[in-house]
């Protein structure tokens, strides 16, 4: 079932409620309100277009350039969002976010969904956006967390390294309590799917005419490839960062400036 | 006798700011060493580059004759244990907090035997008793915390200890216990910086650093 354009039109009116709501309370958001609309509507009419005409091509070349940009892009805006070591973090996220990739897509690809042709635009793309987007996010917290886990508690470190402690030794405490806050929200949220929410893929799918049953396979496949990179996303990503943060004798580097 | 521990450092550093010249010094086994000097002398800075936890130096440190850089850092960590000013322990019990470090490859290489049995002694001649095992580790008083941190150290059987004011924020009585407890259980070598002077009388040789410099005194007392 299409939305016509003049039904978007209608849809993009409910925005009048925010609208009266933030006048009655004198709430500075209005403005904000358009800009974010007006920036969602850009951005995603090009991508639409974009993605119509990758779809259109099925020309497997294109979809992996498409894919390469992605991940820049993740490796990109995560670089922006982390305001610690900036100048280790680039190589530290590629791997990280390349390891999560080459691990978790050619396993769906080759082995669960076998689409034909293999790199047809209309799987690879979608599949890919959400465990890209899982991870980079994910990996975002764990890299944050450690650092904060390391120098909230630089003694705990020190102590370790003074009595015999190995780098990884000493920062495994902080290693675990990262792994932890990354990785115990996920697992939560994935325990009350279905009950609480019906994640957005199966909503879209159920809309775009797919049997429910199709829908909920898809969903759990995802769940499990999301969940997958994620892990291993945050466990290279710190463990990069941990060789690059700390010298031969297991001393921080110091941020340069 | 060669030295256990050879420090030959021409220019010593905080950071990036020179601190002390021309050390040039050998300690023997079994030796007690107090380094004594001004606050920012570059005490703290002598005592963590024996242990590789300070390398802003020009010059070579030798640990029974081969260079510290040539160990691996946890390692010679493991032989020369540096117990600090205020100690971490960490959340869980005291037992839990000694246990800890049994795990670490470089102590699962050393031979601890008896270590319960060893622990057990330390907590008598610290003046602990042994219902401190289970007590929870932040809950202790400084000095409780001060004396465990020592035991974590000293079950390990290290060969050096380096100790940096580890009395300095106790009072004279649980100083006085720490200074005989390492003076009678401890056989292996002491580098200790301390501001106390019931340490300054009973410690045979001690480093002077002042004004850029460092004295080595030996007295037979």
């Amino acid at each position: 079932m299409d939305i016509s354009y003049i039904g978007l039109l209608l849809a993009m009116l409910l925005l009048v409620f925010p609208l009266m709501i933030f006048s009655q309370l004198k709430l500075k958001l209005s403005k904000q309100l358009l800009i974010s609309f007006g920036r969602m509507i850009g951005q995603l009419a090009l991508i639409g277009l974009w993605l119509q005409f990758l779809l259109d091509q099925e020309d497997w070349r294109l979809t992996l350039l498409w894919v390469a940009v992605m991940l820049v892009n993740a490796i990109m805006t995560l670089r922006g969002r982390l305001r610690f070591q900036r100048r280790i973090l680039v190589p530290v996220l590629f791997a990280a976010l390349g390891t999560a990739s080459l691990v978790v897509m050619p396993w769906i690809l080759f082995m669960v969904v076998r689409p034909d042709p293999l790199f047809s635009a209309k799987f690879v793309i979608p599949i890919y956006g959400m465990v890209l987007g899982n991870s980079m996010n994910s990996c975002a917290l764990a890299l944050e967390r450690f650092e904060s886990g390391l120098s909230d508690n630089w003694k705990a470190y020190y102590t370790r390294l003074s009595l015999g402690a190995t780098l990884w030794e000493a920062a495994l405490p902080p290693f675990r309590k990262a792994m932890q806050a990354s990785l115990l929200p996920q697992l939560l949220t994935i325990a009350s799917m279905g009950v609480v929410s019906l994640p957005g893929m199966m909503t879209g799918q159920i809309l775009g005419g797919s049997s429910a049953i199709v829908a909920i396979k898809y969903q759990m496949m995802v769940m499990a490839a999301i969940f997958s990179a994620v892990t291993l996303a945050d466990f290279v990503a710190i463990r990069l960062y941990l060789v690059r943060r700390f010298n031969r004798y297991y001393l921080p580097i110091q941020e340069l400036k | 006798m060669t030295d256990l521990l050879s420090i030959r450092i021409s220019r010593l550093f905080y950071e990036k700011k020179h601190l002390i010249s021309d050390i040039d010094l050998g300690v023997h086994s079994g030796e007690r060493i107090l380094i004594v000097g001004a606050t920012g002398s570059g005490k703290s800075s002598l005592l963590n580059a024996l242990n590789l936890m300070n390398l802003s130096y020009h010059g070579e440190i030798r640990f029974e004759g081969k260079a510290l850089t040539d160990y691996p850092p946890h390692i010679l960590r493991s032989r020369i244990v540096m117990v600090m000013q205020e100690p971490w322990l960490g959340e869980g019990t005291v037992q839990e907090v000694l246990d800890e470090a049994l795990g670490y490859h470089a102590i699962k290489k050393r031979e601890l035997n008896g270590r319960e049995r060893k622990v057990s002694e330390l907590l008598h001649a610290f003046e602990l008793s042994e219902s401190y095992l289970g007590q929870k580790a932040d809950q202790l008083s400084g000095g409780e915390k001060q004396r465990i941190a020592l035991i974590r150290a000293l079950q390990l059987n290290p060969e050096i200890l380096l100790l940096d004011e580890i009395t300095s924020a106790l009072d004279q009585k649980t100083s006085g216990i720490i200074s005989d407890c390492i003076f009678t259980n401890f056989p292996g070598t002491v580098i200790a910086i301390s501001h106390d002077p019931l340490w300054q009388d009973r410690w045979q040789r001690s480093w002077t650093i002042a004004g850029g410099t460092l004295t080595d005194n030996r007295e037979v007392k």
